[in-house]
This record gives C-alpha cells, sequence and structure tokens, in this order.
C-alpha cells in the first residue's frame, strides 16, 4: 500500500477523544504538510482556542530543557495537562538531527496528563512557524491546557516561532559568554517575560541587573517586562514564573477579540505576508518595483505612496501568476 | 691474539648529523609511498629516533631515579623487582556463594589481590526483589546486606588480603565490609584496600552504569566517606580515580590521562577546602587507567602521568611527602580492542595490553578473558588471563629491570609529546573552571564523544586495521564459540527469598531510627553521612534503602547525555 | 511501489535494564544523523513502559536498543508490549554484546536485526533505512 495518503475522520475524531497515538500520528503529518493537512485542520477547528502557547528560547546552554521540565512539574502541581513541542535544528547538510531535549524532562514520561514531542527544523527555511503554529493547533485540539513550544536559539527563525506563542519566554543564563548580548534585539524586543536560569551561580545577580537595565531604556508599553531569576534543578522561582505566565495570557486575552480570534493563526498570517512582500521587494527582477524604487531615491514619491505602488504591483503579479 | 684495528670512530655532532642525512635520504629512495603515521592521541610518530631528538636531555630533570622527583621510571625504588604488580582479576557472580568459591580458586592460582564487582542492578541501587529476575546476577555478584558480604569473604582473611570494591557512592559495599570486618573481630586499621571506582565525576561523564547520586550528592558523600576512613581505616584508599570509563567512552589516552588527573586535582582542591591535609590525603589517592593495545602509546601515558602527578602536586599543592607523590595505578586491559571475531586473537590482544601496562610500571592489573566481547567471561577464559600475566612475569621476565623501555630515543621523546599533549587538556580544564564545572557543562563529554567518532570512523574507513574485523576475515562457525552458563533461575530465585528473610527478621524499631538517623546526617552539612550508613548496615539495612534513603536527600537527577 | 520516504526516518535510540555505556548508542545517533534520520535520543535505564510511550508520542518508525550486559534479555517483553499498544509496524533493532544463542531467541520474538561490534557505518545506515520504509507501508491507516 502507498503512503497513507486519505485520511479518514477517524484521526481527527481520535484526536478530539484524547487519543495519544493519533495526536502523534497527526504531528507526523502536519510536519510532512501533504494533501491532506487541510482537511485535516478544517476538522479541529471548532475545538481551538483554549490552550495557552508558551515559547521558551534562547541561547544554548541556558538550561531551557531542565527549565521546562521544572515548569510542567509547575503546571502539573496547578492541575494543568501539558503538551510541548521541542524543535531543534536540523543538520544543513545531512538533513538529519539528533533530538535530545526531552532527556532532561524524562520524570514525565509516564504522566498521561505530559506529551511531549521532539521536532526537527527540516530546513523550512521559513514555514518553521507555520508548522509550529499547526502543532499547536493540533495540541490545543486535544485538549491540553499548556502548550509549550521549545526552541534553541534567539535568530530570525526562533523568533518568528516565538510569535506563534501567546506568552513568550526568554531563556538566559550567566556566564554564557556574551551575557546579554546572547540575547539579541530581535527577540528582545517580543519577550513577555525574561528568566535567568541558574541563579546559583554567582554572576547571576548581575545579568538580572544589565537586563533590567536595558529594559528600562525601551518605552513602556501595556505590559511591564518581569525579569525573573529561576534554579531549574531545585524548581526556585517556578512558581512566580508560573504566575507571570498566567498573569500575561490573561492580559493577552484581555486585548479583546482581535487576540482571541485566531491570535497566532493572525500573526502567522502577518509574518508570512511581510516576508512574502519583503522578498518580493528585495529580490524583484521585473521594472515595475525598480520604477517604484527609483521614484523614491529621487524624492518623486513620498514613502506612503511608495508603499501603496507596490502593494499595487505586487497584486498584479499575483493575478497574473 | 690479534687484535683488529677499528677504524677511529667519527661520532662527532657533524658526522653524526651527515649520517642522519644520508639515512633520510636514503629512506626517503627507498620508501615508497610514505603516509603520515599518527598515535591514537594524535601525535605523529616519525620512523626514527636517535639521540638529536632530544639535545638537551636532561637525565635528572626528566627521568631521575625511581621513587625520587619526578618519579618518570617507577613510583618506588624497587618497582616490580622488589614486589611485582598485584594480579587483581574482577570477579563478580550470581550468588554471594559462587563468587566465594571463585575467588578461592583464583586466590589458589595466584592472583594475589581481589576486586570485587556487584551486580548492575547494585550500581542502579535497587535490591534484589525489585528488579526483572531475567537480567538479575547475570553480570556480578549481589550484595544488598551485610549477610551477602559475610557469604562473599567466607574464609577470606580479610586483614591479610588487599581489597578492591568496585562500589561507586554512597560505598555501600564498604560499610557492609566494615561491619562484617568487626564481627570478626578484625580491627580496622588492619584492613586494606581501595574504594574502586569512588570517583563519581567519571561515571558522570562516561560510565552511566555506576551513576547512583547526583553530582553534587555524590561530592558531599565522597568528601564525608574520605574524612571518615581517614580517622578509622587509615589504611584503606578512598579514592580511586578512573581513567578508564572516559578512555573506553572514547577518549584518546591522552585525553584520558589529562581528564583523569584533572579530576584528582578538582578532588585534591575539595579535600583540602574542607580541611584536610594534602600531605595525608594525597597518600590514599590511586588511579584506575584502561591499557589499549597502543603498545608505546600506554607505556609513554603512563610515564608523563607520574612525571606530571609528581610535578603537579609539588606545585599546586605544595606537598613534600614522598608518599604523597606517587602515582599510584591500578590499570585493566582494554576491553573496547577485543573483537568478537576470531576470539582467540584476543589472548594476543591481551598480552600485548599487558605488557604495555607493565612496562608502564603500574601496580596493580585485571587482564581480560579473551571471550569478554561475547558475554560476562567464563572460567576458563579467566584463568587464561591470569596465566597470561604468570607468562609475562616468570618466563618473560619483564619484572627483572625497572622502567626497561627508560632510555629509549623513542620512548622518551614520545613520553615527552604525550606529557604536552596531557598539560594542554588539563589547561583546557582549568579554563572552564575545574573538572566539576567542566562536566557539568558537557564540554568535556562533547571532547570525548569527538573522539569517540574519529576513531570509529577510522575503523570504518578501514585506516585503522582491526584483524578479523575490517581486515583478515574469515568465516566462522559460530557454535565454536563459548557459551556463557547463566545462573540458574533457581538459584536467583533464592536469593530472592533469602532476602525477603533477611529482610523479615530484622528489628523494625532499630532499623527506622538508623534509616532516620542516615536522612537526618544527609540534611546536616556538620554530620557525616558514611558514619550514620554503617550504623545503618549494623541495624540491618540493606543497599537499596540506604540508596532510596541518600537520594531522596541528596538528589538523584540525570547524567548529562549530551547528544 | 512508494520506496521514498515522505519526510526523514524517525528512530529512537535507547538503552533498557541495567546497563549505562552509551559510547555506542551516541555513535549511531551521529551516523544515523549523517544518513539524515532524525533521532530522538534518550538516557539509558528506561523501563519497558516507557519505551513504548516514547515510540507512540514521536511516531517513530524505529527502535534502537543498545545493549552491552544481559539487558538484551528484556527485548523479548518490549516486542510484546509493542504490538499491545498498537505499536506492531515499529521495527525493533539490537545492537550491542549479545550471545548467537540469544540472538535466535531476539529474531524469534520479532526483532529485525541484531548488530555485533564490527557492525560498519553503512551496514547499519542501509538497515535502518529499509526497515523505517517497511515500517512506514506498515503503519495503520489512520
Amino acid at each position: 500500500m502507498q503512503e497513507q495518503t486519505i485520511e479518514k475522520p477517524g484521526l481527527a475524531a481520535r484526536l478530539l477523544a484524547g487519543e495519544t497515538a493519533a495526536l502523534a500520528r497527526a504531528i507526523s503529518i502536519v510536519e510532512r504538510d501533504g494533501p491532506t493537512v487541510g482537511k485535516l485542520l478544517k476538522s479541529i477547528q471548532p475545538h481551538l482556542g483554549r490552550a495557552i502557547v508558551v515559547g521558551f528560547t534562547g541561547p544554548p546552554g541556558a538550561g531551557k530543557s531542565t527549565l521546562v521540565n521544572a515548569f510542567i512539574g509547575e503546571m502539573r502541581s496547578r492541575g494543568k495537562t501539558v503538551a510541548v513541542a521541542a524543535v531543534d535544528p536540523s543538520s544543513p547538510i545531512t538533513g538529519g538531527a539528533v533530538l535530545g531535549d526531552r532527556i532532561r524532562m524524562a520524570e514525565h514520561t509516564m504522566d498521561a496528563g505530559v506529551y511531549i514531542r521532539s521536532l526537527a527544523s527540516r530546513g523550512h527555511l521559513g514555514g518553521l512557524s507555520a508548522s509550529a503554529a499547526r502543532v499547536a493547533d493540533l495540541m490545543d485540539a486535544a485538549s491540553f491546557d499548556v502548550i509549550v513550544l521549545e526552541t534553541v536559539g534567539a535568530g530570525q527563525s526562533e523568533v518568528e516561532m516565538a510569535e506563534m506563542a501567546d506568552v513568550r519566554i526568554v531563556v538566559s543564563a550567566p556566564g554564557l559568554g556574551d551575557d546579554v548580548q546572547a540575547i539579541k534585539a530581535g527577540i528582545l524586543e517580543i519577550a513577555d517575560i525574561l528568566v535567568v536560569n541558574k541563579s546559583d551561580l554567582p554572576l547571576a545577580k548581575r545579568t538580572v541587573s544589565q537586563l533590567n537595565a536595558m529594559l528600562a531604556l525601551r518605552a513602556p508599553g501595556d505590559w511591564n517586562v518581569p525579569v525573573l531569576s529561576t534554579n531549574a534543578v531545585d524548581r526556585t522561582g517556578l512558581c512566580d514564573l508560573a504566575d507571570a505566565v498566567d498573569r500575561r495570557a490573561a492580559t493577552r486575552k484581555m486585548k479583546g477579540p482581535r487576540e482571541a480570534l485566531g491570535g497566532r493563526t493572525r500573526r502567522l498570517l502577518a509574518q508570512s505576508v511581510a516576508k512574502y512582500v519583503e522578498h518580493s521587494i528585495l529580490n524583484d527582477t521585473g521594472a515595475s518595483i525598480d520604477e517604484v524604487v527609483l521614484q523614491l531615491q529621487q524624492a518623486d514619491i513620498g514613502l506612503n505612496e511608495a508603499i501603496a505602488k507596490t502593494l499595487e504591483q505586487l497584486s498584479e503579479s499575483l493575478k497574473n501568476g | 691474539m690479534n687484535k683488529i684495528d677499528k677504524p677511529a670512530k667519527s661520532t662527532g655532532p657533524v658526522a653524526q648529523q651527515a649520517a642522519s642525512d644520508a639515512w633520510q635520504q636514503n629512506y626517503d629512495a627507498m620508501i615508497g609511498e610514505d603516509k603520515t603515521v599518527k598515535n591514537r592521541s594524535g601525535i605523529k610518530v616519525d620512523p626514527l629516533y636517535w639521540p638529536a631528538d632530544d639535545p638537551d636531555g636532561d637525565y635528572g630533570d626528566k627521568l631521575g631515579f625511581p621513587g625520587t622527583d619526578p618519579m618518570t621510571r617507577g613510583i618506588y625504588p624497587t618497582m616490580h623487582r622488589g614486589r611485582t604488580w598485584s594480579q587483581r582479576q574482577l570477579i563478580g557472580l550470581g550468588r554471594p556463594e559462587d563468587f566465594n568459591a571463585r575467588i578461592k580458586k583464583i586466590l589458589a592460582s595466584g592472583a594475589s589481590a581481589l576486586s570485587m564487582i556487584p551486580c548492575n542492578s547494585v550500581y542502579r541501587g535497587i535490591d534484589c526483589d525489585e528488579v526483572e529476575p531475567e537480567i538479575l546476577g547475570t553480570c556480578g555478584t549481589i550484595l544488598n546486606t551485610e549477610e551477602d558480604m559475610d557469604l562473599s569473604l567466607a574464609d577470606i582473611p580479610i586483614d591479610k588480603i588487599s581489597i578492591g570494591l568496585n562500589d561507586p557512592s554512597p560505598f555501600t559495599m564498604l560499610a557492609q565490609m566494615l561491619v562484617v570486618a568487626e564481627k570478626r573481630g578484625i580491627d580496622w586499621k588492619d584492613v586494606t584496600g581501595t574504594s574502586n571506582q569512588s570517583d563519581y565525576i567519571s561515571h558522570f561523564v562516561a560510565n552511566h552504569m555506576f551513576y547512583r547520586l547526583s553530582l553534587t550528592g555524590a561530592r558531599r558523600m565522597l568528601l564525608d566517606t574520605a574524612t571518615y576512613l581517614a580517622e578509622h581505616v587509615p589504611n584503606w584508599n578512598a579514592f580511586s580515580i578512573v581513567g578508564q570509563h572516559m578512555q573506553q567512552a572514547g577518549a584518546t589516552p591522552a585525553q584520558a590521562m589529562g581528564l583523569t588527573l584533572s579530576t584528582a586535582i578538582q578532588y585534591a582542591e575539595d579535600c583540602k577546602a574542607r580541611g584536610m591535609d594534602p600531605e595525608k590525603f594525597l597518600e590514599r589517592f590511586t588511579f584506575f587507567f584502561d591499557i589499549s593495545i597502543s603498545f608505546f602509546e600506554e607505556v609513554a601515558k603512563f610515564r608523563a602521568g607520574r612525571r606530571i602527578w609528581n610535578n603537579l602536586v609539588t606545585e599546586r599543592f605544595g606537598v613534600t611527602n614522598p608518599r604523597a607523590k606517587r602515582f599510584k595505578f591500578h590499570a585493566q586491559t582494554s576491553g573496547c580492542d577485543l573483537t568478537r571475531q576470531q576470539p582467540l586473537n584476543n589472548i594476543a590482544r591481551v598480552t600485548v595490553q599487558a605488557m604495555a601496562g607493565i612496562l608502564g610500571g603500574l601496580q596493580s592489573m585485571h587482564t581480560d578473558g579473551y571471550d569478554e566481547v561475547l558475554s560476562t567471561p567464563t572460567e576458563d577464559s579467566a584463568k587464561i588471563a591470569v596465566s597470561t600475566q604468570n607468562i609475562l612475569k616468570h618466563e618473560a621476565h619483564l619484572c627483572d629491570v625497572i622502567d626497561p623501555l627508560g632510555g629509549s630515543f623513542y620512548v622518551e621523546s614520545l613520553t615527552d609529546a604525550m606529557e604536552a599533549e596531557i598539560l594542554s587538556v588539563i589547561a583546557q580544564i582549568d579554563a572552564e573552571g575545574g573538572m566539576f564545572k567542566a562536566v557539568e557543562s558537557g564540554f568535556v563529554q562533547e571532547m570525548i564523544g569527538a573522539s569517540a567518532l574519529e576513531f570509529q570512523d577510522q575503523v570504518d574507513s578501514g585506516e585503522q586495521i582491526v584483524v578479523g574485523v575490517n581486515a583478515f576475515q574469515e568465516d566462522e562457525d559460530a557454535s565454536a564459540r563459548p557459551i556463557l552458563k547463566r545462573p540458574p533461575k533457581e538459584h536467583m530465585a533464592r536469593q530472592v527469598e533469602n532476602l525477603k528473610e533477611i529482610k523479615a527478621a530484622r528489628d523494625p524499631d532499630v532499623l527506622s531510627k538508623a534509616l532516620g538517623d542516615l536522612r537526618k546526617a544527609a540534611q546536616s552539612e556538620d554530620l557525616n553521612i558514611f558514619a550514620a550508613e554503617i550504623d545503618a548496615v549494623r541495624a540491618g539495612a540493606t543497599m537499596g534503602e540506604i540508596v532510596k534513603v541518600l537520594r531522596d536527600e541528596l538528589g538523584f537527577g540525570q547524567p548529562l547525555v549530551v547528544a | 511501489m512508494n520506496d521514498v520516504m515522505l519526510a526523514p526516518a524517525r528512530v529512537l535510540v535507547t538503552k533498557i535494564g541495567l546497563d549505562g555505556h552509551d559510547r555506542g548508542s551516541r555513535i549511531i545517533a551521529a551516523y544515523l544523523r549523517d544518513a539524515g534520520m532524525e533521532v530522538i535520543y534518550t538516557n539509558p535505564w528506561q523501563a519497558i513502559d516507557a519505551v513504548v510511550a516514547l515510540a507512540l508520542e514521536e511516531d517513530v518508525d524505529v527502535i534502537g536498543i543498545s545493549s552491552l550486559a544481559t539487558d538484551h534479555l528484556l527485548v523479548p517483553k518490549l516486542m510484546v508490549a509493542l504490538n499491545a499498544a498498537g505499536l506492531g509496524h515499529v521495527r525493533v533493532v539490537v545492537g550491542g554484546i549479545v550471545p548467537d544463542e540469544d540472538e535466535v531467541d531476539l529474531l524469534a520474538a520479532g526483532v529485525s536485526k541484531v548488530f555485533h561490534p564490527g557492525a560498519v557505518r553503512e551496514e547499519i545506515v542501509t538497515e535502518v533505512e529499509k526497515l523505517a520504509i517497511a515500517a512506514n507501508k506498515e503503519r495503520p491507516v489512520d
């Protein structure tokens, strides 16, 4: 028999009923992004919106997996079920990957209220956040209360994936070489909570101060980003972290129907459109965009007009295929 | 008598250089394709060595005499000529009484010391009544209680024989043995031996099987035990610092030595921080190494190790007591070099490895059985392993001369090169903040993993030939391979029953108090855990019960597995 | 016949029982990654039901058990548990020190292949790839 391309409604139904094998299978299907994905996502659509998605990212060596492990424990003690998607990079040369994040979460293997899935980035080159969003949707439909999206690094892909989360946590640890520089500007922009892990290390206090100093330079918004100190091994600070997550999730939902209604889908769309437009403008070889650039350069048109003209041009090209 | 006039010698430096150049020319002309040769540690090996390789060679500085700085040639003035190495063969069999029977045979056949290895379940810290029956007792002796230890050592004079216990944190085997000695009326001052594998760092890094307590918990446990032993069992070596695991996990010989010495530095610093005197506690440091089949490299590794340790303890700890500078080590021939294919060839391999260890100046040795790669060794193969040592000792006369390879142009050059390589590893660990931090962060694990993969690639590509595996293969009759008899299921079932009976016969109040005291000791930095542990054994606590309490209090965690 | 995998093969590399030596499993993980597969790598001492849970959650194609001492004696129990959990399509290979008479038992219990010391990269990778394809074909229709 060839690869199972026809998904009977059975899979979605089983997933919604909480069957682990169905969720696992659905994630595999969604990862491959085959022709059946649309149907699957459609089936689960009415059941979304319950879970909060919490993103953990940060440089390697910060102890993210150990922290996630402690976070899972804290959530479980609060009676919440947790699903984790741990993403690691695939080798750009071979396409393979060694996925070892769940090693640190071994204590939860036999807990039926915890589901852990190791994912490789698979060279999606920009489609990774779409994949992450879909996996989160599946976990949401499977009725998990909290979904953890764990990624390593702080580069462009990680920033984009982090935007799929409702609450974004950036983890660092003292003495990782660059200290706060390891938290690059991009990820800092969208972080909701900053965590300094390995709080037992002597430099921890200094890292916390440095981060607070950086945040003070920001214009105040509707959410004050807290800098929390944790020790993932003895669980210090986990209670505060969990409380902060709750508070942030609540404020996000409170923003109104815009956020509540397909928050991450909206963000995914915004991200994808932006990338498409950027890619087109920078790589466009046709004369049409060049002309707009020239006009803008020569100040024949203002920026607002240039934007409008560009979008028109792109729209035309899309129509014409 | 006719005297033949020999031509006048022309051995001045100019003439020698000319001769060397001439040889080089001839060599280049005849050699054809000459590949660069590197040993396992990555050191380039030349076709020939001669005095010009070490023009400033200072015998006193670099070699000296056995038993004095810098100890390169040996740690005792007499070395094997005075007292040969201990034949310390690992023994571990299912039931205590089986172990006892085999020990007696081995001692009768010439071994002078023993090394007890318990069942893997003991390493996991669980009593036999909680283990899957299929795998119980297949790799070592079940030692859950003081009674088990007593049976294992029935009729063995504990005060006359040096005993190596393969007994990682929290050293339940040692606690059991001390209680047995006490009951037999033996003064603990007469108990000699070593806590093999007390090196928790090596277990965290490389042999996870021995990993029983969290890294920080094991740190405290080792220090408490060492402190207790220094006072009550002064002739026992608390520290057995292990290079074997790291080398078997893939570290190169130079890396294994460097990492082991770094671990020793870490323990010495920890002891010093506790207020212990280096001049005293360093006397109780012993080492345990792998011997690979890279013959000259291993000899050089041990010689360099001796020299480095001598200099290191002088420089870093200001030690003057000569007994505290001795690099005492036990070594085991490496099972990683042995093959499943044509297993009898392994006898030759073990012989070469053993020779390297002997010529490297070890104090105690275990030689592997030729069927090591097939299963737990049989009695016959264990006998051959001991005979191998006897042949090398008595027929090849390897004990007659101290450091016989000393002075070889190659060996001295290689010793220097290995020393440089080892020191660079130590420097890297220093830069990471010491061995404890370096293993917490995964730095050491990555280093070892990279070397393992590199070596595997060399074997896979055929660059490193392994006879019978990637060259000189033969079709083999699988039925010719020895079949290991596993302990009969009834024996193991009986062992489990025994345990249940022993547990039932204890005074529950006494036991409960002892375990409570053990817990308190673990909770308080001011109490000595090992002292409380011995009391617990006296009260009848089993290994599993002790380990459980200590894991609760000191943590278990997981060894950091770097994927 | 569709013999091409649409996605990288997913292989669980783990150890059961009491042993903790992991040099072999780390090397295997590297081999498989270099061949384009995704390896879910765990710590040693996994209980049988934990292996089943992992295989289920990670939707793996192949399970590789690394065994040094006598832990391979537990594999037949694992095979039974996998079948009971609906994971009969998942292929199991064992690598390490396995006496010949035990190899016979393992194969009879449903293990696809036993690798002994001396097995080379190409051999292992080719076999695992084959098994992953077979596992995929046999995966129950969703």
